[in-house]
C-alpha cells in the first residue's frame, strides 16, 4: 500500500477524528505514528530520549531524505544539527549553505573542514550569516585561501573586531584592495576601520565608504572637496551635506549628481525651480516625487513630456486633488494607474477610474483601500484576473463577493481572498481544499481559521502542508517564550 | 474514443550533486523526480478534449519506468486521467528514446487509441524523439511541436499549429489517428484537486510486463539501443569571471564589458 493510499484509506478516517494534541508528548507521539520524515522534522526540537531517536530514524530513513532536509530552507536547526552527525560530505555542503544551520553546527563543521583542508566547506562557513565571530576570527588568522577571506569580508556576522583583524593582517598586500572594497560595504565595519580604509583607497571604495551608515562625519566633509562624479553622486543624496555644496552639485555636468540633489530632502527649495527644467528626465522624475512642491512647480511637471515624470507626480500624496483629477484624465494609462494607486486618491476619482478602458488602471482601483464597497461590487463583474485579484485582496469587499471569488479558476484571485484580512472563516472554508498547495499552507497561517480547520490539514498529500501544520502545532503547544543572544545568534527557547 | 498520453518521470538536479560510480549518470540520491513539464501540457490537452466532448473520451496515460514512476502516474490520475499504465522490466534499464518508443508502440497497439499525445521533449534528456519514434513504429502521421490543436473526437482530421523558428507558426492539417508532440504553453495545466488526489490514491495502476507486449528482455535495454551513454561529466569551467569591487564599480565594469562587446 502506498503512503498516499494509507493517508487516504480507512486509517485516515480514524486519525481525522482526533483532536489536536494538547501536550508536546502527545504531539511527538502522533508525529512518530505518522511515519513521515517531514512531520518528524517539524516536531523534532520538542522530542527527547527514545522519541527523539525514533524521529531521527524517520528523518534519516534514506540518504535522499537526509539530503533533501539538509537543503530545505524550512528545516529547523535542531534537525540540521542531527543531520550534521551522520558524517556525509554531501549533507555537510547543504548544511553549510542552509540559512537555519546554527553556529554550533557550523563550528563543528569548520573544525572538520579545517582538519581535512576542505576549502569548499571553509568558504561556505566564511560566508554563512550564523557563523560565530570566533570561527570567523580563526579563518582570518589562519586561512590563506583568498576566496574564503573575500567571502568573510562580505559577511556582516564578522563584526567590527574580526573585520579590523582582517584588514590589519592583509594591509599593504595585493589582496587588501579587494578585501577593503568588501569591508567598505559591510554593515558591520566600524567608523575607525572605514576611516583607515578611506585613507588608502581608490574613489570606488571611498564612494562606498561615504555611503556607509557608519561613515564618520569628518570623512563626508573631506569628500566634498572631491570632483569625482561617483563621490559627488553619493554626497548629493546625503542630507548632512551643506546647502552650498548641493548648490554646486546642482550645476554638475553629471546627471547622476543632479539626480542625487533632486532626491535630497534637505535641498534648498530655490533649487526646485532650477531642476524642474533639467535636460535629464531622471532629474525631473526625482523632483516630481518631492513632498515640498509648490503650485507653480506642479504646473510645470504636469506638462512634462516624460510619462514617468507625470506618473511620479500622480503617486505623490502631497499633490492637490485638482491636480490628481487632471492626471486621472492623462492619455498615458500608467499615469492614470498611478493616480488610482495614490493613497490620497478620493472616491470621486476612483469612480471615474473604475470605468477606465485599461484593465491595469481598474486593477489599481480594485486594490485601493479607499475604494468603497459599491465600486468593488461593480469591479467584481470584470473578467480580468488583475482586477479580480484586487477586489479579492481589498478589505472593503463584501463577504458575498469574496465567497464567489473563492471559486475562481484563477489561483491569483483565490490567493487574494486568503490574504484579505477581512475575509471571514466561512468565506475561507472552501479554500482548505484549494488545489494549489501554497494556498493550503497560507490557510494554516490564516488567523481567521479555527484550530481544527488547520489541524485537519495534517494529512495533506503535500509534504510542505503537513510540515507547516505540525510547525504551527509546535508553536501553538510550545510557543517560543525566551530569546537570548549568544555570539551572533538569537537563541530561542520553547516553553515545554 | 480514446486518447493515449505518453508521459515520463523526469529527474531534476540539485545545485550540488555527485556522479555515479560508473560515471554514466548522476547518483540517484541527488535527483528530484517529477512529471515531465511537457507531459503536463499533453495531459491537459487530452483533458480539454475529454471535457468538451459530447461523446465519452477515455484518457489513458502510459509510462515506461520503475516503481517510483507510479507517483507521476498518480499525479496524472489526480488531474483526471481515467487509467494509468506502467511498463517495466529491469532489463529495460539503459533503453534509449527509440527503444522506449518501441515499448510504447506495443502498448498503443494493444490499447488502440484514436490519438496519441506526447511531450515535445523530456526536460532531463531532451532527445525529443520518443513521440516521433512511436509514430514511425506505428506508421502513423505525426506533427511535432504542436502549439495549438483543433480536434473533435471522431474527426478524421485535426488542424494543428506548429511552432517554428523566429516566432513563426505553421498550420497543418493532419490525418487521424496521429501522434502529436505537444509544446509548452498550448494550454494552462490544472492543479490536481485534493479530491482528485484522494481518488487517484485508490485507483489501480496497471503494471504491464514486457511479455504481455510480445517483447522480451532481448528487445530492450542498452544492448538493443542505437545510442549508449559513454560517460557523463561536468565540463571544466569556461571563461566566466566574477566581477568584484564595490557595487558602483561592478556596474561600471559591466558597462565597460557591454561597450567592448558592442565595439563602442
Amino acid at each position: 500500500m502506498s503512503v498516499l493510499s494509507m493517508r487516504y484509506g480507512k486509517k485516515q478516517h480514524l486519525l481525522s477524528e482526533m483532536d489536536m494534541p494538547d501536550s508536546t508528548d502527545a504531539l511527538v507521539k502522533l508525529a512518530i505514528k505518522a511515519g513521515d520524515p517531514y512531520v518528524a522534522a517539524a516536531v523534532h526540537e520538542l522530542a527527547t530520549g527514545i522519541s527523539k531517536r525514533q524521529l531521527e530514524m524517520q528523518i534519516l530513513e534514506s540518504r535522499r531524505t537526509a539530503l533533501s532536509l539538509a537543503r530545505w530552507e524550512h528545516t529547523p536547526s535542531s534537525v540540521l544539527a542531527a543531520l550534521s552527525n551522520i558524517g556525509d560530505g554531501a549533507v555537510d555542503i547543504r548544511l553549510d549553505k542552509n540559512p537555519n544551520t546554527s553556529s554550533e553546527v557550523l563550528s563543528t563543521l569548520y573544525e572538520d573542514a579545517s582538519n581535512k583542508r576542505n576549502l569548499g566547506l571553509t568558504r561556505l562557513i566564511a560566508r554563512h550569516r550564523n557563523s560565530e565571530a570566533g570561527i570567523l576570527k580563526g579563518i582570518v588568522l589562519f586561512e590563506d585561501d583568498e576566496e574564503s577571506l573575500l567571502a568573510l569580508s562580505k559577511n556582516p556576522a564578522a563584526g567590527p573586531e574580526v573585520l579590523a583583524s582582517l584588514a590589519e593582517r592583509f594591509a599593504g598586500s595585493e589582496l587588501a584592495v579587494a578585501l577593503n572594497k568588501n569591508i567598505a560595504q559591510n554593515i558591520s565595519a566600524s567608523p575607525d576601520l572605514l576611516a583607515r580604509i578611506y585613507a588608502v583607497s581608490d574613489f570606488h571604495t571611498r564612494a562606498a565608504i561615504i555611503s556607509h551608515a557608519n561613515c564618520p562625519g569628518a570623512l563626508i566633509t573631506e569628500a566634498t572637496a572631491s570632483d569625482e562624479p561617483l563621490i559627488m553622486r553619493v554626497l548629493a543624496k546625503d542630507k548632512t551635506v551643506a546647502p552650498d555644496v548641493l548648490l554646486k552639485y546642482a550645476e554638475s555636468d553629471d546627471a547622476g549628481v543632479r539626480c542625487g540633489v533632486a532626491a535630497n530632502a534637505a535641498m534648498p527649495l530655490s533649487l526646485i525651480s532650477h531642476l524642474l527644467g533639467d535636460s535629464s528626465e531622471l532629474v525631473r522624475r526625482e523632483i516630481a516625487s518631492r513632498r515640498d512642491l509648490q503650485v507653480e512647480h506642479i504646473a510645470v511637471l504636469m506638462a512634462d513630456q516624460d510619462g514617468w515624470v507625470r506618473q511620479r507626480l500622480a503617486r505623490n500624496t502631497a499633490v492637490p486633488l485638482q491636480v490628481l483629477a487632471s492626471l486621472a484624465a492623462d492619455e498615458n494609462s500608467d499615469v492614470r494607474r498611478a493616480v488610482a494607486r495614490n493613497a490620497g486618491c478620493p472616491v470621486e476619482l476612483l469612480e471615474i477610474l473604475a470605468a477606465d478602458k485599461d484593465d491595469w488602471v481598474r486593477a489599481a482601483v480594485a486594490y485601493q483601500h479607499n475604494s468603497p464597497q459599491r465600486l468593488l461590487v461593480g469591479l467584481a463583474g470584470n473578467d480580468d484576473v488583475d482586477v479580480l485579484s484586487g477586489v479579492a485582496n481589498n478589505p472593503n469587499t463584501p463577504q458575498q463577493i469574496l465567497e464567489k471569488l473563492v471559486a475562481s479558476e484563477e489561483a491569483d484571485v483565490r490567493r487574494g481572498v486568503i490574504l484579505n484580512k477581512a475575509a471571514s472563516r466561512n468565506t475561507l472554508l472552501p479554500l482548505l481544499e484549494d488545489p494549489y498547495y501554497l494556498h493550503r499552507i497560507l490557510m494554516v497561517a490564516n488567523p481567521s481559521m479555527h484550530e481544527l480547520d488547520k489541524w485537519n490539514l495534517r494529512e495533506d498529500p503535500d509534504y510542505q502542508v503537513r510540515f507547516s501544520v505540525y510547525r504551527w502545532a509546535v508553536e501553538k503547544i510550545a510557543p517560543i517564550n525566551t530569546r537570548y543572544i549568544v555570539g551572533n545568534e538569537v537563541i530561542r527557547r520553547r516553553r515545554v | 474514443m480514446k486518447i493515449l498520453v505518453a508521459v515520463k518521470q523526469v529527474a531534476a538536479l540539485e545545485e550540488d550533486f555527485e556522479i555515479r560510480a560508473d560515471g554514466k549518470d548522476v547518483d540517484e540520491d541527488f535527483m528530484l523526480y517529477d512529471l515531465n513539464e511537457w507531459d503536463d501540457y499533453s495531459l491537459e490537452e487530452a483533458m480539454k478534449i475529454k471535457e468538451s466532448s459530447d461523446v465519452d473520451v477515455e484518457v489513458v496515460v502510459v509510462s515506461v519506468g520503475p516503481d517510483r514512476v507510479d507517483e507521476s502516474l498518480r499525479k496524472c490520475l489526480a488531474k483526471g486521467a481515467d487509467r494509468a499504465i506502467r511498463v517495466w522490466d529491469d532489463s529495460a534499464e539503459g533503453s534509449d528514446a527509440i527503444v522506449v518508443g518501441r515499448i510504447l508502440t506495443e502498448v498503443i497497439k494493444k490499447e488502440a487509441p484514436d490519438m496519441v499525445f506526447a511531450g515535445v521533449q523530456s526536460s532531463d534528456q531532451a532527445y525529443a524523439s520518443t513521440g516521433i519514434s512511436v509514430a514511425s513504429y506505428l506508421n502513423w502521421p505525426h506533427a511535432a511541436v504542436v502549439a495549438d490543436l483543433q480536434y473533435k473526437p471522431g474527426d478524421n482530421k485535426a488542424v494543428v499549429r506548429r511552432e517554428l523558428e523566429g516566432g513563426m507558426l505553421q498550420e497543418v492539417e493532419i490525418n487521424c489517428p496521429a501522434v502529436l508532440t505537444i509544446q509548452l504553453g498550448i494550454n494552462k495545466p490544472r492543479y490536481a484537486s485534493l479530491r482528485g488526489i484522494k481518488q487517484a490514491a485508490t485507483k489501480p495502476i496497471e503494471e504491464v510486463a514486457l511479455g504481455e507486449l510480445s517483447l522480451s528482455a532481448d528487445d530492450v535495454g542498452a544492448g538493443k539501443s542505437m545510442s549508449r551513454v559513454r560517460r557523463m561529466y561536468v565540463p571544466e569551467k569556461g571563461r566566466a569571471t566574477m566581477i568584484e569591487g564595490t557595487l558602483a564599480e561592478q556596474a561600471a565594469k559591466i558597462i565597460q564589458i557591454i561597450n567592448e562587446f558592442k565595439g563602442a
